[in-house]
């Protein structure tokens, strides 16, 4: 019996890249152009495409409706749910930073640190342990007018040149974790469907 | 689980009542007694036997005189204090259990999970092992379609860290990297601890068919209790390929125990229309010790919800039963 496995990809362009790394590969995705469809196969009906919004990625893999997926390690640390992280796929690298105003000092004593940030789960941890008071403000895009507006005294966000930072007079306070694309697995999947999961992972490149 | 219909609900309760029974004969049949675990127990100890546990998802209740107290999370610590505070440890105890378990879930609700499981005290730590995955694999085989039980033995990799003696959040950390099966930033973390060249480049792959992974963990073996770890797998390897067991058990010597007390065998049963774990368990023999008396200790528990929802499924010819629980 031919196992088929179900692959949920994060709509954008890390999706997009994710994609690619299936091309010429026996199970590249048979795609009409400008489709608006979300589901796809490849030319066997081996493997199932769903696209999903990035956070969702993380959800469809751990509930069992998709068996793998392709997300980045930010939308992972931000979920946190228990699932198999089985290869860093290598692209969509960044990082994690605490960003604010030059020169600026984001440990205050005896005062409330101001945080705006998309990732509000991964920020509460990571000030946890710091004994830092923080009010974290949950913005859904454009954080770094923040700032700017006095909405916020910093910013967790992911940062990969650094370049809008910079261009709204903002820096790195703080290195956080590294970020990249990353293949996930369901853990009951990844034991039914080993042998198929294995074969994906000698397409997307790195298994060892 | 949630119905939408009085009827729904009358008829699925009653389809699972059979299944409790059904089991409930089993256990039985095999020389466990029914017991009823007490409600409560104290936050402190609980914590302190469990430190992978997230407390946030614990339901901490007030009790008398101020008292932190847990609504069980999890029926053995629970039951162990109080077998212990009665039994003299002079045979073999074989219990088991119906109850649930309850947890903080979504929507700041408490929510509850029904659990069917055994404890085996004081028996022979062969015996007690093979026991258990032979109850494990007759629970499993009963839901008719293809399982897996995955089984592990902790104190392989423990034996290793004991050897090497890294700092607690280190240990920690490579621990939970290997139960992420995380490859990349396990390598990272390995190389920065400069421990390249020892079992943890190679722990993400002891796993497979147990005939095949025995053999390929043994030259890693650097102290007495990893040998000891591999002799008593290759016992338990003779057993499962004499009882024809072996095709559903893969055996993954990078497991890692959800709760810290177990330290030996641990295994997860796996359904195929089930995306999550519906069975697990191990040896505790350790956590004995809490209650002072040190005796081999092994138990697992089914999730019946699970269960009830498979075996539905099964009814409706494979259609699964629509509900959350």
């Amino acid at each position: 019996m031919v196992e088929k496995v179900t692959i949920a990809i994060a709509k954008g362009r890390l999706g997009e890249k994710g994609v690619e790394l299936f091309t010429n590969s026996e199970l590249e995705i048979v795609r009409e152009k400008k489709s608006r469809k979300l589901i796809f196969t490849d030319k066997n009906k081996e493997v199932k495409y769903i696209f999903v919004k990035p956070a969702d990625v993380v959800t469809y893999v751990e509930k069992g409706v998709a068996d793998l997926g392709i997300v980045g390690k930010d939308i992972i640390l931000e979920e946190n749910k228990d699932v198999y992280e089985i290869l860093d796929l290598d692209f969509g690298k960044c990082n994690f930073v605490i960003a604010g105003f030059k020169n600026g000092s984001y440990k205050k004593k005896n005062q409330t640190l101001r945080i705006a940030t998309k990732y509000t789960n991964y920020t509460q941890r990571v000030f946890e342990n710091r004994n830092q008071k923080i009010e974290i403000i949950k913005l859904n895009g454009s954080v770094e007018l923040a700032p700017l507006l006095d909405l916020s005294d910093v910013i967790v966000d992911i940062v990969e040149t650094g370049k809008t930072l910079k261009d709204n007079g903002l820096e790195v306070l703080e290195k956080l974790d590294y970020v990249s694309a990353r293949l996930i697995a369901n853990k009951a999947s990844y034991r039914f469907k080993y042998n198929i999961i294995k074969k994906i992972e000698r397409i997307l490149g790195v298994s060892e | 689980m949630r119905f939408t219909t009085i009827e729904e609900e009358i008829a699925v309760t009653k389809f699972k009542k059979g299944i409790e029974r059904e089991i409930e004969g089993y256990f039985e049949e095999k020389g466990f007694n029914l017991i009823e675990p007490p409600i409560f127990q104290k936050y402190d100890k609980y914590m302190a036997s469990n430190y992978r546990q997230d407390s946030s998802a614990i339901v901490k209740v007030l009790g008398g005189g101020s008292n932190i107290l847990v609504l069980r999370p999890d029926i053995t610590i629970n039951v162990l204090g109080d077998i212990f505070s009665k039994w003299e440890g002079d045979y073999p105890l074989k219990i088991y259990y119906n109850s649930k378990v309850y947890y903080n879930g979504p929507e700041s609700w408490v929510a509850a999970n029904h659990q069917m499981g055994i404890e085996s005290l004081g028996e022979d730590v062969l015996v007690g092992d093979t026991q258990a995955l032979e109850m494990a694999s007759i629970i499993l085989g009963i839901l008719k379609e293809p399982y897996i039980l995955e089984i592990g033995y902790s104190k392989y990799l423990d034996g290793f860290f004991n050897e090497i003696q890294l700092s607690i959040d280190d240990e920690n950390e490579l621990k939970e990297l290997i139960s992420k099966k995380n490859r990349c930033e396990l390598k990272d973390k390995v190389g920065k601890l400069a421990l390249n060249n020892t079992l943890l480049d190679r722990i993400l792959d002891i796993q497979g068919d147990i005939e095949d992974v025995v053999d390929m963990a043994a030259p890693f073996c650097i102290n007495g209790e990893m040998k000891e770890s591999i002799e008593q797998l290759e016992k338990i390897r003779e057993f499962l390929v004499d009882k024809g067991y072996k095709e559903n058990i893969k055996l993954d010597l990078s497991m890692i125990a959800d709760y810290h007390y177990y330290d030996g065998l641990i295994f997860k049963g796996y359904s195929i229309s089930s995306p999550k774990k519906i069975l697990s368990g191990g040896r505790y023999d350790r956590l004995t010790e809490e209650f002072e008396m040190r005796v081999p200790a092994i138990g697992f528990m089914v999730d019946m919800d699970y269960i009830t929802r498979i075996r539905i499924g099964g009814e409706n010819g494979g259609k699964g039963y629509n509900s959350n629980s």
